[in-house]
């Protein structure tokens, strides 16, 4: 442009090469944003009459909050599983031969390869009254009648961790991957033991990882409506499911907008907690 | 002189007028049928769009599946240049759609079919060419003696056992409305109902998110036995899954399944020749065999097979066996009816 005759400073760019992306981002990102918010600030169903009533009433019903707490709780839950059961193949993934590193990826990857819709029907066939675990433990003796597993809250968990379990390990393995070895090494041989080594050495160095792996497993597991609908059945409500109800069969609008707006936010909240963590883990790593 | 500016721009909007056929073409798109997901898209797909074609010179036609709910969205965001022509319509959402003036009234004087049509399907919003029917569904295997009314549900060796939906859905919210009916409630008046949800509690195995979850909750063994769509189960049945319909003797719930033209539909005239053949015996007797299994509404249709072996041998039969429902009165209280639902029933 009519900057290239002036010297350029290296480390500074013109935005023009961003903006086709800014632009794309305002017609099919900001522009939406704004038509719902617009929208959710009606009182009634049609959209003719302004106001806040949409929100007043989302936010002084228990029976909504509980909706969103119950929805976020079970991100956590989630998260927490993911990081439990990833945490472990991830740091496998740097202590074995190229061979077995191979493995891990492909069985990492593998969920990734299959559409949401069958591994959460893959999770209803395993989960079910005749289900692979219902009847290997009635084979075994260990129970007597089928117990409950699918349409209950531990079977959303379990499944949602499965589905979104890639979105935890693959930045676990990256993080895990940039500790240089030597570290472990010179803890050990300074006299700290193994678990001493993982809790000072391991797990801080790994922070900037487990953080960005919660953050995307959690924004994940809160908003996947497919699996919570179809593992947890039609008693159990959680926010996207609401907001599907509001809209779909009931084609109240502004409420289900008020939903989105309220719901868009608690998740923002939740993912710059997660981002001040980071930044603080990133001053704690370096220490 | 082309430099890379030009070059761009031109590129673009041919992509753009690629991408966006309407853009250029307003007149030429062709006719689009928003049907329902699933058995019907696959019977309409093999014998109703055939037959369209067939008596309208092979005119270009294009199959939309999409839930009755997500077609009232798509035409309301679009009134002026609808992306839909035709839309497929269960009760509560037809009221809604008209409700929204997004139908054009049917032009009943130009159709040869609708006087055939029984009584219950002559809307002059939009003829229903196809009936729903909603009774009990079973597993013969696990269950020796058939049901035979709605109150089995109810029964205590089913403990564990019965499988429902939640309101979201046409049959959840139908089937409740019996209920209520059962107990002394009406359309207008839901509380018995729920008072009999709440005892049911403990036969409830699963409530499940919609119908074709429910249908596959058969196949994993997971319930026995719930109230279910006719079709639904024709569906599965003919995979080899266990399951038996029986109409309960409070009489078989029937959906009009209503068909409408879209307002400013730049289609019109297709518009109408598809109902027509969608009403047009020919179509209604195919769709009547396996493995569709659609209750026609054209009483030129003589009823044979599994219909007239489970539901009715003739059209007479078949109202006296059928119950209609007030979808309007429903429609008013529906989303007070889904937030209760939302918080009472937890299991």
């Amino acid at each position: 442009m009519a900057a290239a005759s002036v010297p350029r400073d290296v480390t500074s760019y013109s935005i023009g090469l961003a903006a086709p992306l800014t632009l794309f981002f305002l017609v099919f990102f900001v522009a939406p944003l704004v038509q719902l918010f617009v929208l959710s600030l009606h009182n009634d169903a049609a959209g003719a009459v302004w106001g806040i009533g949409q929100y007043v009433h989302f936010l002084t019903d228990p029976f909504s909050l509980g909706v969103l707490g119950s929805t976020l709780l079970l991100g956590a839950e989630v998260t927490a599983l993911c990081l439990v059961l990833g945490f472990p193949i991830a740091w496998l993934y740097h202590r074995v031969g190229s061979r077995a590193q191979t493995l891990i990826i492909l069985i990492v990857l593998l969920p990734l390869l299959t559409s949401v819709v069958v591994r959460t029907f893959a999770w209803i066939v395993i989960l079910g009254r005749q289900g692979i675990i219902n009847s290997t433990l009635l084979s075994i003796g260990a129970i007597d009648t089928p117990i409950r597993l699918l349409y209950t809250q531990a079977g959303v968990v379990l499944a949602l961790a499965q589905v979104q379990m890639p979105l935890m390990t693959l930045p676990l393995i990256t993080a895990l991957g940039r500790i240089d070895m030597n570290l472990e090494d010179a803890s050990c041989s300074l006299g700290a033991g193994s678990w001493r080594t993982f809790w000072k050495i391991v797990l801080p160095l790994s922070l900037p990882g487990v953080i960005a792996g919660c953050t995307l497993t959690y924004a994940a597991a809160i908003t996947a409506f497919i699996t919570q609908s179809l593992i947890g059945g039609g008693q159990m409500l959680f926010m996207p499911m609401y907001l599907y109800q509001q809209a779909s069969t009931l084609q109240n609008w502004p409420f289900a907008s008020a939903i989105s707006i309220i719901f868009l936010l608690a998740v923002l909240a939740v993912v710059t907690v997660f981002g001040t963590l980071g930044r603080l883990s990133r001053g704690y790593g370096g220490a | 002189m082309i430099n890379r500016r030009t070059l761009l721009t031109t590129a673009l909007t041919l992509g753009a007028m690629k991408a966006f056929p309407g853009l250029s073409y307003a007149q030429a798109r062709p006719l689009v049928f928003a049907t329902f997901t699933g058995s019907w898209e696959e019977a309409h797909k093999a014998v109703l769009v055939p037959a369209f074609r067939k008596a309208n010179a092979d005119a270009s036609i294009v199959l939309d599946p999409m839930l009755s709910v997500d077609q009232i969205a798509k035409v309301n965001a679009a009134r002026g240049n609808p992306p839909i022509d035709v839309m497929l319509h269960d009760p509560g959402p037809a009221l809604v759609a008209i409700g929204q003036d997004i139908v054009e009234p049917f032009p009943v004087e130009k159709s040869t079919h609708y006087k055939d049509l029984i009584a219950e399907a002559q809307e002059p919003t939009g003829p229903a060419p196809f009936f729903q029917v909603v009774g009990l569904t079973y597993n013969p295997d696990t269950i020796k003696t058939p049901p035979t009314s709605w109150a089995d549900l109810w029964k205590p060796e089913f403990k564990g056992k019965v499988g429902i939906t939640n309101l979201n859905s046409t049959l959840g919210t139908g089937w409740l409305v019996e209920v209520a009916k059962m107990h002394g409630g009406s359309e207008a008046n839901i509380d018995p109902g729920f008072k009999a949800l709440e005892a049911l509690k403990p036969n409830l195995a699963a409530v499940a998110a919609n119908p074709g979850a429910l249908a596959t909750l058969f196949q994993q063994g997971q319930i026995d036995i719930s109230p279910g769509n006719f079709n639904a189960i024709q569906i599965l049945k003919a995979r080899g899954v266990p399951v038996e319909f029986v109409a309960p003797k409070e009489g078989a719930i029937a959906f009009k399944t209503t068909i409408h033209v879209v307002k400013n539909s730049p289609n019109k005239e297709l518009a109408f020749k598809l109902i027509e053949a969608s009403l047009s015996p020919e179509v209604q007797t195919t769709l009547m065999k396996s493995p569709y299994l659609i209750v026609p509404t054209n009483s030129k249709v003589p009823m044979g097979g599994e219909i007239a072996r489970v539901l009715a041998k003739d059209t007479a039969e078949l109202k006296k066996k059928f119950v209609f429902q007030d979808w309007k009165k429903i429609n008013e209280q529906r989303s007070a009816w889904i937030e209760r639902f939302n918080r009472e029933i937890k299991l």
